[in-house]
Order: structure tokens, then C-alpha cells, then sequence
């Protein structure tokens, strides 16, 4: 599944930035600063997740009542970061405006300290009659001035090095690019990604290996003008023409002499439709090598299509997964009743903050449920992640650093 | 065709094997007794194949020695069947296999009194009863297998298509979405009402929803054509009718409502510039008396602009509604947790087709989520109002609801006509007493 851009860049920035902007102000305030503050707030350390732009717009907007009643400048700064700079505003009028600020991202960690609490990391305070103060904040904007320019140096640069983003796909484009996908070569873009099982001693085992089709490169083949994740609903259509392609491909395959296990991701829809009925004729035989993932959003679109899905694949002994996990989701239900015989959870830094204890007790607690030996941790970027997983007892995993880790053990003759 | 060939014959499976053990067995039943033991109850994550496989374990003995047999059905529930000179040994056995159960909840809040986890037959004397109870819960597991193999079968999506016209394309959507920019939609709006229904069946209206009707939409814009067939692309459609949907509703006059409203909306709808646009132009007494309606795919589609949006527009007055949750889901998704204000609960006959465990189980799911928080919807019989108020829900919404309303207007019509009509009979002689 697709995760939407993250980097914040607001139109016309390079000439007259808002870090210019600011700059420029306090310049000119500086021989009289006399009833002025600011009020700076770090949504730039927010999760990249709530860190959208929209979502910015959005938090900024809360600020409209202050400037328009109170000498209140508001600054949005390139790295998501707002700074409110004050002249004799009563600071009661502006906690409560903070507060509601806070509590649009209650669910993020940035937010779990207390208000003006001394692990506060949300906002910072600058009384700007104070020199030092004063000459602290200049300098910290001066820094966020130059960063800023930097990003957008780079983002030009890639902009003009392969031009990916692309258009924003619209159902007018579908068409033409369902027509390109039934006859695109696929089967050389069909990448296979290792999920292992780690046991005590430095020994492991090959759980499956996933197989999917590369989005980066059929897109370049495609449609690639195109942004095909920019439509969730639109991609998720396309996704089901994906599936046929991947379920023909894999289904050509010699399932008798394959030694590991597979796992492919595929929509419900498909798995109730013919194409999987053709490749159940081919492979249903070794249906205990493969594994079918379905996508939590898709379990949730139509619950009771699952469960049929579930039981039909589970009764032809295939074994079925949900992906799309991901620590924040765990925190709104319980895997376990989904009844698959494995999921997939995403890793992500939330469970590995000082402030993340809730987050690892939800774990903990879907461990329980699901089964130690259900649990696969997903898109593993470090070796902290395992060594933080195995004290759960979670001992499966896949992801770019267990890439490295699978072919070391294949050169050690482990695995 | 494939519903000719799904008779008991040709799936060997233990629920038939059991049905064919007590034709078998009718004829010494008197000899023997069973045990039914309720594993399906018990949380999924003790009900794994390792789990499954311990509890027949602890039969072995039994069946090795002839004592007895054990069938097992689909929804992990298991019966064993034994001679009555086993019966201390097999109680021993089921305590066993209990006690492998202990830490989950059936259990461990099981009064003293309880026996939750078995039932005993003494299948001489309960013959009839035993035998209704496995076919009924045969018969539930064969409909479930038929339904899944009519989402398979082509005959049936080709009468789908007949019934519903042809399923939408890419290229229909790009046609009824560039359509819906321009199209006045006023005369497609309409307004559904939610209902509290006393004992009597009156009903009081608590607000009212308002959509676009999809069906009379498609008869303006795209006769024969099936817009809900594929979900992906519906979903994308409704990103373009919240925005009409919003300027119809930002403009008062082209809709007169009164009263509270709900009206269905997706979580980027809430988050782009048009939303703001909206609320900007409302006055904002109005926010308190909107309700917005989010469906659940959306918002587990990216929890994390969920909770924004919600936070966000909670903040501003609106109240937030989650949208099509049915008995299987509401049991998975927590009002509380997700911060929704109300949830909505689509009537389905399986709820009390499904004997008292659904209705326990419907009945927890709403006292968790709250009673008056929940509304029941698509309510188009007596039956379901009878059914949601026997747990606890207050607030319906549906076909049925919308005729009691008419109902109700009628008979405060007739009221009224009678009064006028009583009146005009007194009026003369009071007349006369006053002169």
C-alpha cells in the first residue's frame, strides 16, 4: 500500500520565504521589542503521518480568531514548524489556542507530555524583551532559514532527475493504463521479498517469500506521467488488474521443486473471482506453500466477503495473512478476531519512544492474542527492531534489514 | 448448476459423518449419552489447531478403547459421543480438556453453578433434541458455504448484472463525475429520518440524514448502469457528491431543513480546502446540529487523518457518526476509542435468526458501545424494531421507521378531524346554554 508524501514545502518559498518573512520582522523590531513573544511550535516533530500539509493548513487555521482580535503574526514555516509572534497579547488568550492545537494531534507522541510540562516538546516560549532570548530565537530561525533552502535545492534536483510524482490520477487516465497493464511484460518486475523466522543460537528458517510486483517500475512502464498512488480508491481499483497479471504469472510457476514457501497479496475480490478459481486448478496441490495476503483495508470494506475469502482459502489449505498492520491500528482492535493464520505488523519508530509504553503493552497484548507464532514483524529498517521484537517473543520478520540478514545467513550456509 | 451439486453426498465432512452416526445410533440410543463441547465460545486465540488438536488428544483413550466417538464441526465446537459405563471416565476427560481452557474469559467468570463450556445428553431421553440442534447448526454451516460459492458463481453475478445493470467503468465514473460538477442535484436530495419508537410504536424524530439517492441518480445520469459494483471506485465517486453535497447544504435555500441533520462525508472531504470553505460559511450555530457520517473503511483507510479530521471537526461543534457497521464488525471497532459520538448499526435478519448466542452477543456489542449511542438502520420490518429494542437500542432508521412516521401523521390527522368534528357537535348546544 501506498504512504503519501511527507515533505512540506509551501509555494514561493525560495524569494520570500516565511523564514525571510520573520527575519525581516524581528530585524525590524529589535531596537524595540517591548511587549513581544513568540510562540514556537514543533509540529516539524510530529510523525510524518500527521505531518501532511493539509493537516498543517489545518492546525494553522486554528490561529485565524487570534490574529484577527490580537497584534498576532502567525509563520509557517518550510519544515512544518508554526511560530506565533506576539505584542501584548494576555497569555491566557493564547494557552487555550495551544491547547486545541494539541489536542488535533493527541493520538502522536509529540503531544504526550504534559502542556508547558518540563519534557514539553510541542511548543517553546521565547520572550523576546530577554537578549537572550532574543538572540537565541534569531538564531534558531536563522538555522531553519538555511535548512529550508537546502531541501528545496534538493527537492529541485530530484524534481529534474527522474520526474515520478507525476500527474495525479484521475478515472479518465484508468482506462488507457488497464489496457497497458494486460499486456505489459510483468513477470521480470515480479520482486520476492524473504519473511524468516529467527530462532535462539544465530539460526533461522525461511517463513515465505513474498512475491510482488515492483510499483516504481510499472509505473515506468505504464503510465509514467502518472502518480498511480495518487487516488487511494483509484489505485486499489488498479490493484485488482494486478492481481490477474501476478495470479497468471505465479501460477505458470514449477510449484513441485519450489522449496520455500510463497506469499502474494491480493484483494478479496480476487480471491472470490475466477482467476483464482484458474490458479487454484494449477496450484491448488501445494496450497500449504502459499500464502494469501489480504489487506486490513480490504477487510474492512466488506467484513462478511472476508470471512468467506478467509474460510474458502483456509479450507484449501492456504494459509491467510493480514497486512496493513501498523502500531496505531493495533491501538483500535483486536487482530485476533480476524481469525487469519498470520499478520503482518509494520514496524515504525512510535514503538521504540520513551513515551511509546502504551503502544508496546497493545502489542504485547496482540502477541497474546494472535499467538507469538502468528506474528510477523514487517518493513524491519534496523537490527533495534529486532532485538526490541524478540523481547516480545515476536521472532518473525521481513524488511530491507532482514534482507541483509538473509543473505548473510544464505552465505553461512544457515538458511 | 452448482446449487444441484451441493447436497450432503458429495462433502464427507465430519457434520455429515455425525448425522449419519445418529441415524446409526437411533436404534440403541438408550445405551448412550453425549457431550457437546462449546469450543466455538472460546476467544479465537484459543481456538488454534494446536488448541483444537490437545482437546481431541484428551479423547484418545476413549475412542482407542471403543468407548466412545468424536466428531468435530466447522465452527470448532466438538461432540462426543460415549456408552453409559463410560461416563466417569469421559467426565474426567472433559475436565481435562477444560482445563487446558482455563485462563480464557468463558472460564475464568464462570460462576459456580455455570457449566459454559459443555453440555450433557443423556441421548435416549434427548434423542429429538440433539439430533434438531446439530442439523440446525449444520444447516447454518451449509448456507454459509452456499453463499460462498454464489459470490464464485458466474450465473449468479451475471443475474446481479441483469437485476442491477452493468457494472461501472473507469470511463462511466469520469462521465458521472465531470456530470456531478456541473448537474443540479437538489432534486436528488433526500431526507431520512432517525427515530426514537416508543412501546406502542410511535415514533418521535430525534434528526434527520441527508444524501443524495444514488439510485435516482443513476436514473437521471446513467440508466442501466450499476454504480455500486465495484466499492474502489464507488468510494471515489462519493469524494465528488460530498462536495455537492456541502455547497447544496452551505446553501439554505436550496434545501429548507429543519431540524438536527446528518449528512455522510469522507475523512479527505473534511480535510480539504471545500470543507473549510463550508464551515467557514455556516453560521456556526448550525455546527451543533450536524452530524457527520463516516464509513469505516475510510477511516481505517488512514487512522491517523481520521483522528485529525475528527478532532478538527468535533473541535468546530460537529458531531461525528460512524457509518455500516454491522453485528460482525461492531463487535471489532470501539465507539469509544474512536471518538465517534454515534454508531450505526445496519439491521440484518441474521441477528435474530441466529438464536440466543447472536442475541447475547449483539446484546454485549451494544451495551459496549452504549445504548443511546447507537442507532439501528435500514430498518424495514417490525421484526427489527422489536429485535434492537429487546438490546437496548433507543434510535431507528430505515423504510419502516419513514411508514410509522407516516402512520403517525395520519392518525394525529384523524385525531384532529374528530376533535373538529366533536367541537361542531357541542358547539350548537353550548351556544344555546350561553344565550
Amino acid at each position: 500500500m501506498a504512504q503519501t508524501g511527507t515533505v512540506m514545502t509551501f509555494p514561493g518559498s525560495e524569494s520570500t520565504s516565511e523564514e525571510t518573512q520573520l527575519l525581516t520582522r524581528l530585524r525590524f523590531i529589535e531596537n524595540d521589542r517591548s511587549g513581544h513573544y513568540v510562540v514556537h511550535v514543533h509540529l516539524s516533530a510530529l510523525r510524518a503521518s500527521n505531518r501532511k500539509p493539509h493537516f498543517i493548513n489545518i492546525a494553522a487555521k486554528t490561529f485565524d480568531d487570534l490574529q484577527n482580535n490580537f497584534d498576532v503574526s502567525l509563520f509557517k514555516l518550510d519544515n512544518a514548524d508554526l511560530v506565533l509572534l506576539c505584542k501584548d497579547v494576555p497569555v491566557e488568550e493564547i494557552d487555550p489556542v495551544i491547547h486545541k492545537t494539541r489536542q488535533l494531534f493527541s493520538e502522536d507522541p509529540l503531544t504526550s507530555s504534559e502542556d508547558g510540562s518540563i519534557d514539553d516538546r510541542f511548543s517553546t516560549w521565547y520572550d523576546l524583551v530577554q537578549q537572550g532570548d532574543f538572540v537565541s530565537f534569531v538564531e534558531n530561525i536563522n538555522l531553519l532559514s538555511e535548512q529550508a533552502l537546502d531541501r528545496q535545492r534538493k527537492a529541485n534536483g530530484m524534481l529534474a532527475a527522474n520526474s515520478l510524482p507525476g500527474a495525479v490520477l484521475v478515472p479518465g487516465h484508468i482506462a488507457d493504463i488497464i489496457l497497458k497493464l494486460q499486456s505489459v511484460e510483468i513477470e521480470d518486475i515480479i520482486h520476492s521479498q524473504t519473511a524468516v523466522v529467527i530462532r535462539p543460537g544465530a539460526t533461522g528458517s525461511v517463513l515465505f517469500c513474498e512475491q510482488f510486483v515492483t510499483m516504481t517500475e510499472l509505473q515506468k512502464r505504464i503510465a509514467p506521467e502518472i502518480n498511480l498512488f495518487g487516488s487511494h480508491w483509484l489505485f486499489q481499483y488498479l490493484t485488482e488488474t494486478i492481481d490477474r497479471r501476478l495470479l497468471g504469472a505465479i501460477g505458470q510457476r514449477d510449484f513441485e521443486s519450489m522449496s520455500d514457501s510463497i506469499s502474494m497479496n491480493l484483494n478479496i475480490s480476487t480471491v472470490l473471482g475466477r482467476e483464482f478459481q484458474h490458479f487454484h486448478q494449477q496450484a491448488g496441490a501445494y496450497s500449504a506453500k502459499i500464502v494469501i495476503e489480504l489487506q486490513l483495508i480490504d477487510v474492512f470494506s466488506e467484513m462478511s466477503a472476508f470471512a468467506d475469502a478467509r474460510d474458502m482459502l483456509q479450507e484449501n489449505g492456504y494459509r491467510v495473512l493480514i497486512d496493513g498492520l501498523n502500531p496505531l491500528s493495533l491501538q483500535f482492535f483486536d487482530p485476533a478476531l480476524l481469525e487469519s493464520d498470520l499478520i503482518k505488523v509494520n514496524w515504525g519508530p512510535e514503538f521504540n519512544n520513551e513515551e511509546s509504553g502504551s503502544r508496546v503493552e497493545d502489542m504485547a497484548q496482540v502477541v497474546k492474542n494472535v499467538g507469538k507464532d502468528s506474528v510477523i514483524l514487517g518493513r524491519v529498517d534496523s537490527e533495534d527492531a529486532v532485538i526490541w521484537a524478540l523481547t516480545l517473543g515476536i521472532s518473525r520478520f521481513q524488511g530491507y534489514y532482514i534482507d541483509t540478514l538473509v543473505k548473510a545467513m544464505v552465505a553461512k550456509g544457515i538458511i | 448448476m452448482a446449487d444441484m451439486e451441493s447436497g450432503p453426498k458429495h462433502l464427507a465432512s465430519q457434520e455429515n459423518l455425525l448425522l449419519s452416526y445418529m441415524q446409526r445410533l437411533e436404534e440403541n440410543k438408550g445405551d448412550h449419552m453425549a457431550v457437546h463441547l462449546h469450543l466455538s465460545s472460546l476467544k479465537p486465540y484459543n481456538r488454534r489447531a494446536h488448541h483444537i488438536r490437545a482437546a481431541e488428544n484428551g479423547f484418545e483413550n476413549l475412542i482407542k478403547s471403543l468407548n466412545g466417538q468424536l466428531f468435530m464441526i466447522k465452527n470448532s465446537d466438538m461432540f462426543f459421543f460415549f456408552k453409559n459405563e463410560a461416563r466417569a471416565q469421559t467426565e474426567t476427560a472433559v475436565q481435562k480438556v477444560r482445563f487446558l481452557f482455563s485462563d480464557d474469559p468463558l472460564l475464568e467468570n464462570e460462576e459456580a453453578d455455570e457449566n459454559r463450556f459443555s453440555t450433557w445428553y443423556d441421548v435416549g431421553q434427548q434423542f429429538g433434541d440433539l439430533l434438531h440442534l446439530i442439523e440446525s447448526m449444520i444447516e447454518t454451516e451449509d448456507k454459509r458455504k452456499k453463499e460462498t460459492r454464489a459470490r464464485m458463481d458466474t450465473r449468479t453475478s451475471l443475474k446481479v448484472r441483469q437485476k442491477e445493470g452493468e457494472p461501472i467503468t473507469p470511463e462511466i465514473l469520469a462521465r458521472v463525475e465531470s456530470a456531478l460538477e456541473r448537474a443540479d442535484l437538489s432534486n436528488l436530495v433526500r431526507r431520512q429520518f432517525v427515530c426514537t419508537v416508543d412501546a406502542q410504536m410511535i415514533p418521535e424524530q430525534s434528526f434527520s440524514e441527508v444524501f443524495i439517492s444514488i439510485a435516482d441518480l443513476r436514473e437521471t445520469m446513467v440508466p442501466g448502469i450499476n454504480l455500486v459494483s465495484n466499492r474502489w471506485l464507488f468510494q471515489h465517486m462519493t469524494e465528488s457528491l460530498d462536495r455537492r453535497m456541502l455547497s447544496l447544504l452551505s446553501k439554505n435555500d436550496a434545501l429548507a431543513i429543519s431540524g438536527d441533520i446528518s449528512f455522510n462525508a469522507n475523512v479527505t472531504t473534511l480535510l480539504s480546502r471545500g470543507f473549510q470553505d463550508f464551515d467557514d460559511n455556516i453560521m456556526a450555530s448550525r455546527r451543533g446540529s450536524m452530524i457527520i457520517e463516516l464509513q469505516k473503511v475510510d477511516i481505517f483507510a488512514d487512522l491517523s487523518a481520521y483522528l485529525f479530521a475528527r478532532e478538527f471537526v468535533q473541535d468546530k461543534g460537529y458531531r461525528v457518526c460512524l457509518d455500516g457497521l454491522t453485528h460482525n464488525t461492531m463487535g471489532m471497532v470501539e465507539r469509544e476509542r474512536l471518538g465517534a459520538d454515534l454508531v450505526k448499526l445496519v439491521w440484518h435478519s441474521d441477528m435474530v435468526d441466529g438464536g440466543p448466542d447472536m442475541h447475547e452477543k449483539v446484546r454485549t456489542v451494544v451495551k459496549r458501545a452504549n445504548p443511546s449511542k447507537v442507532i439501528m438502520c435500514r430498518v424495514d420490518t417490525r421484526e427489527a424494531v422489536d429485535f434492537g429494542q429487546s438490546v437496548g437500542i433507543k434510535m431507528f432508521q430505515g423504510h419502516f421507521i419513514e411508514n410509522l412516521i407516516a402512520e403517525d401523521a395520519r392518525r394525529r390527522e384523524l385525531l384532529r378531524l374528530k376533535r373538529r368534528m366533536e367541537r361542531a357537535e357541542q358547539g350548537p348546544e353550548n351556544a344555546v346554554e350561553e344565550f
